[in-house]
């Protein structure tokens, strides 16, 4: 913790972290402020009113608590009658011309309104006179779907569009109880952020035409991750179900705060590439295209490895680095060549300034750290001479079209270890299938050098192998976390210092200099 | 002053706003002093600037004055004409441009921090505040706001010393004011009076009395939101800052609206509200949701439909909304709209009881 400060909140002293407002500093120490228009990646804008906290000895007496800087000595009251009143009291106004149909309500279970009441409301309803009526379920485009009627105005979205993509598609129009959030005609959300609105919206007037009414919120079970969408690794929320009779099934990618990495956001591309984790998966291994039991297509692939002399592993940028080490020590160890080529991941152009990177891979830092050459010269030379190719998932049509790849190939026996029916496995002589990300756990190093690790997420019914686990099935001489990192450490000078079993939530930055490998 | 407040040496500009969007109903002083003396406005904003160290000065009016505009525009051309205005003033190596700006009909815009908002483009509407315009104002940069009668008695301060000033008014509530006499008065009109006269002669001797014979029912002392004042507390009412407030209402805009014996306080109450709504910029919860259940509730007790439960709610509102806003629009609607509930309560009930007071029955099958 950095500085720190304290204060009194209710009479009792509190320890609290400086220069941050109330909401901030309290919230840090487990007490709650309600809040709905300040959002730490926002600022403080002061219009919901829920905030408001007495000071005493201050002037003034009553002050929005997300714009008040905790200082030194400062004697905050929440629990006093009047300010419980005033929470009560502006709670009642943000619900007169609200729906209430929570029931209904997609937000239901993670509305912070609804929260609110049963903390500080919980009074019958004196609305007698009409409500205001608003549109429902407006397409704003980006797959945001609005309903102004449970919007409590708070600018959220606004501001997110203005202050963090600065495309400013988002306003609110009308004065009084007509304001709305609106588009401007014509002009609907354009940007790659878009469906951070959903998340960051506190009640359910934003929500994801992708995610709506397919989940009860309550039933999701949560697990962290690492989006494997690009070199960015953005922290996620995987939000899951088995529900009764069927697999375990992912809903939805949700953003993870985490400072170093993506703040509180996430891309709308790699929040949606949830879908490749339920979808078009290779469940079955099968060899010349014919399926066979996965303990028959081990037995097949040692076959081959047997058989053949010159023999090239092919890494994909998205291993994990424990997979990097054993498929390279097994490598070692029968003598293959090994090639890490992946020009196909990156998509020049396509990153921005912000969080979206042109490499669409998770770990090629990982394969310049363990040595792996990954040109293309060195790869089609090598598979030229090769008559086995061993592919780790690396998906070659994205480096090549049809024809060339079928060229290229053509002398050469094919074995695919791929976690998904993709084309470029089609012609593959043997095939197994191997888990996805979501389904195992490993560390990776993103674009800015921040080594993360991520666990295991979902557990299918039928659960696809891990690749250092087939690894070991195939005769590779590692397999098990602790000799990997051993390997890894011995191999690796930047990860010498790095207790596997402690990487800090938030990620390790790695540098040369043992000075700053510190974490955060 | 509010002068005093300006940081120093902040390494940016420093504005001089002058707020003349005079839209607070039975407020018309500014829109006199804009036609009848723009100089007198464009000498005060010279020597504001000058005492300040500002340069560029904008003058924020009321969109509807158009009139006033014209007349302000070809005062302040004529001042560059004359070299008053522009890169050296009266010939002095200080430079000074005065910019109108138009508003555009929104009651809020008179409110400092709107007034901002709107000069620099944006929605109308008030900033949360602190950071106080006078540290962070228009373009983040120091700024003062002041009236258009402020900034127009500097020339008299100036000219004639602070001590000529004093001689008019009250200790405390020093010199002239410009009043605005409207309602049921004989000679409604603007008069310039000293502060600190009783209000009563006031309205007898300079307005000519309540207008034909009739009684008096109330006063409005100083716009539509200060509290009203009965006929037996404005006996001891005299025109300055200190007694206004010993009598729990404003001094306000000085614009004195007079309320005869035909008032219905009832309805009266429903157009504040209609109004007050109808300007809430919409951006904080209190005002923006309160306002309208109020107006909703008022429409049902005018309409006959109301019952003694909605009077209390009414009345309950008023507090819950108060001071929980970011400015104090709301309060300019509460404030008055409580002063009529408490002081004319038999009013409200009287409606929601219906003539014969067969009304309370009916109470029951409605709901
Ligand atoms: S937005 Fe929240 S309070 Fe409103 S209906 Fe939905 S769950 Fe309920
Ligand atoms: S849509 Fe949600 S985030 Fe946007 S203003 Fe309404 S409540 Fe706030
Ligand atoms: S009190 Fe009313 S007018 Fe003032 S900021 Fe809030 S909503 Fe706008
Ligand atoms: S969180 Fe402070 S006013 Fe909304």
């Amino acid at each position: 913790m950095a500085e720190t400060i304290k204060l009194f909140v209710n009479g009792c002293e509190v320890e609290v972290e400086a220069g941050k407002n109330l909401i901030d500093a309290i919230g840090a120490v487990g007490i709650e402020i309600p809040h709905l228009c300040y959002h730490p990646a926002l600022g403080a804008d002061g219009n919901c009113r829920m905030c408001l906290v007495g000071i005493e000895d201050g002037r003034p007496p009553l002050v929005p608590a997300c714009k008040t800087q905790a200082v030194e000595g400062m004697k905050v009251l929440l629990d006093a009658e009047h300010i419980k009143k005033i929470q009560k009291d502006v709670l009642e106004l943000e619900l007169i011309n609200h729906p209430t149909d929570c029931p209904i309500c997609d937000q239901a279970g993670e509305c912070s309104l609804q929260d609110y009441y049963m903390t500080y409301g919980r009074e019958e309803s004196r609305m007698n006179v009409d409500q205001v009526k608003k549109a429902k379920k407006l397409d704003f485009g980006c797959g945001v779907v609005h309903d102004q009627e449970r919007c409590v105005v708070c600018g959220r979205c606004v501001r997110f569009c203005r202050q963090i993509t600065k495309t400013g598609e988002l306003g609110i129009v009308n004065r009084t109880d007509s304001a709305r959030v609106t588009i401007f005609p014509g002009r609907p959300l354009d940007n790659r952020y878009a469906l951070n609105v959903v998340d960051l919206c506190p009640v359910g007037a934003m929500t994801s035409a992708d995610f709506r009414f397919k989940q009860r919120v309550w039933f999701l079970k949560k697990n962290r991750s690492i989006c494997h969408g690009c070199s960015r690794g953005c922290n996620i929320t995987v939000d899951h179900n088995r529900e009764k009779d069927s697999d375990d099934m992912i809903y939805r990618f949700r953003p993870l705060l985490n400072e170093q990495v993506n703040g509180y956001f996430m891309c709308d591309e790699g929040r949606l590439s949830y879908h490749g984790e339920n979808e078009n998966r290779l469940s079955e291994a099968r060899l010349s295209k014919t399926p066979l039991s996965f303990d028959d297509a081990v037995t097949a692939a040692l076959r081959e490895i047997e058989k053949h002399d010159d023999i090239l592993f092919l890494l994909s940028p998205n291993s994990t680095l424990e997979q990097m080490m054993a498929i390279r020590s097994f490598a070692e160890k029968i003598d293959a060549t090994l090639s890490g080529f992946s020009d196909g991941y990156i998509k020049k152009g396509d990153g921005d300034d912000y969080l979206i990177q042109d490499d669409k891979s998770a770990n090629r830092a990982g394969l310049e750290l363990l040595g792996i050459d990954s040109s293309k010269e060195a790869f089609e030379t090598a598979l030229k001479k090769a008559d086995l190719l061993l592919n780790f998932n690396n998906d070659l049509l994205l480096a090549y079209s049809e024809t060339e790849l079928k060229k290229l190939l053509k002398d050469t026996r094919v074995i695919g270890l791929s976690s998904h029916e993709t084309a470029c496995f089609q012609q593959a002589n043997l095939l197994l299938p191997v888990a996805s990300f979501t389904e195992y756990g490993g560390s990776i190093i993103n674009c800015d050098s921040i080594l993360q690790f991520f666990a295991k997420a979902v557990s299918k019914n039928s659960e696809p192998v891990e690749i250092c686990e087939l690894i070991s099935l195939l005769g590779g001489p590692f397999h098990d976390r602790t000799q990997l990192w051993e390997e890894l450490k011995k191999n690796c000078e930047l990860l010498s210092n790095v207790d596997p079993d402690n990487i800090p939530p938030a990620g390790l930055k790695l540098t040369d200099s043992e000075a700053d490998n510190v974490p955060a | 002053m509010k002068w005093g407040f300006l940081p120093k040496d902040t390494g940016k500009p420093v504005y001089l706003a002058v707020n003349s969007d005079e839209s607070e109903p039975a407020t018309f002083k500014d829109r006199y002093i804009l036609v009848r003396d723009p100089h007198m406005l464009i000498e005060g904003i010279i020597i504001c600037s000058y005492a300040i160290g500002s340069h560029d000065t904008y003058i924020y009016i009321r969109g509807e004055y158009t009139t006033q505009v014209k007349v302000l525009q070809a005062a302040i051309d004529e001042a560059y004409d004359a070299g008053y205005l522009g890169d050296k003033v009266a010939g002095h190596d200080f430079k000074l441009n005065v910019t109108v700006h138009r508003g555009a009909g929104a009651y809020v815009c008179g409110e400092e921090t709107a007034l901002l908002e709107s000069i620099e483009g944006k929605k109308g509407q008030p900033r949360s505040k602190p950071p106080f315009p006078a540290v962070a104002g228009l373009y983040d940069s120091p700024t003062i706001i002041n009236n258009v009668q402020s900034i127009a008695s500097l020339p008299f301060i100036i000219e004639n010393g602070a001590d000529a000033y004093r001689k008019y008014g009250t200790e405390k509530s020093p010199g002239t004011h410009l009043f605005g006499i409207s309602g049921h008065v004989e000679k409604p009109g603007m008069y310039e009076l000293p502060l600190g006269l009783p209000l009563l002669e006031v309205i007898d001797k300079v307005a000519g009395g309540v207008w034909k014979g009739r009684k008096l029912k109330g006063i409005i002392p100083g716009g539509s939101s200060t509290p009203v004042l009965t006929p037996e507390e404005a006996k001891t009412v005299t025109l300055d800052y200190e007694s206004m407030a010993e009598h729990k209402t404003m001094f306000g805009s000085g614009g004195i609206v007079v309320l005869d014996e035909t008032v219905d306080m009832v309805k009266l109450v429903q157009n504040l509200i209609y109004f007050y709504h109808h300007e809430s910029c919409g951006q904080c919860t209190p005002c923006r949701e309160g306002l309208g259940w109020m107006l909703k509730i008022i429409n049902k007790i005018v309409a006959g439909k109301g019952r003694l439960s909605d009077v209390e709610l009414l009345r309950e509102l008023c507090d819950n909304i108060e001071m929980k806003t970011v400015c104090v629009l709301s309060a300019a609607c509460t404030m008055p709209v409580r002063s009529y509930l408490d002081k004319f309560r038999h009013e409200f009930e009287a409606c929601v009881a219906g003539e014969n007071g067969s009304k309370q029955e009916t109470e029951q099958e409605e709901r």
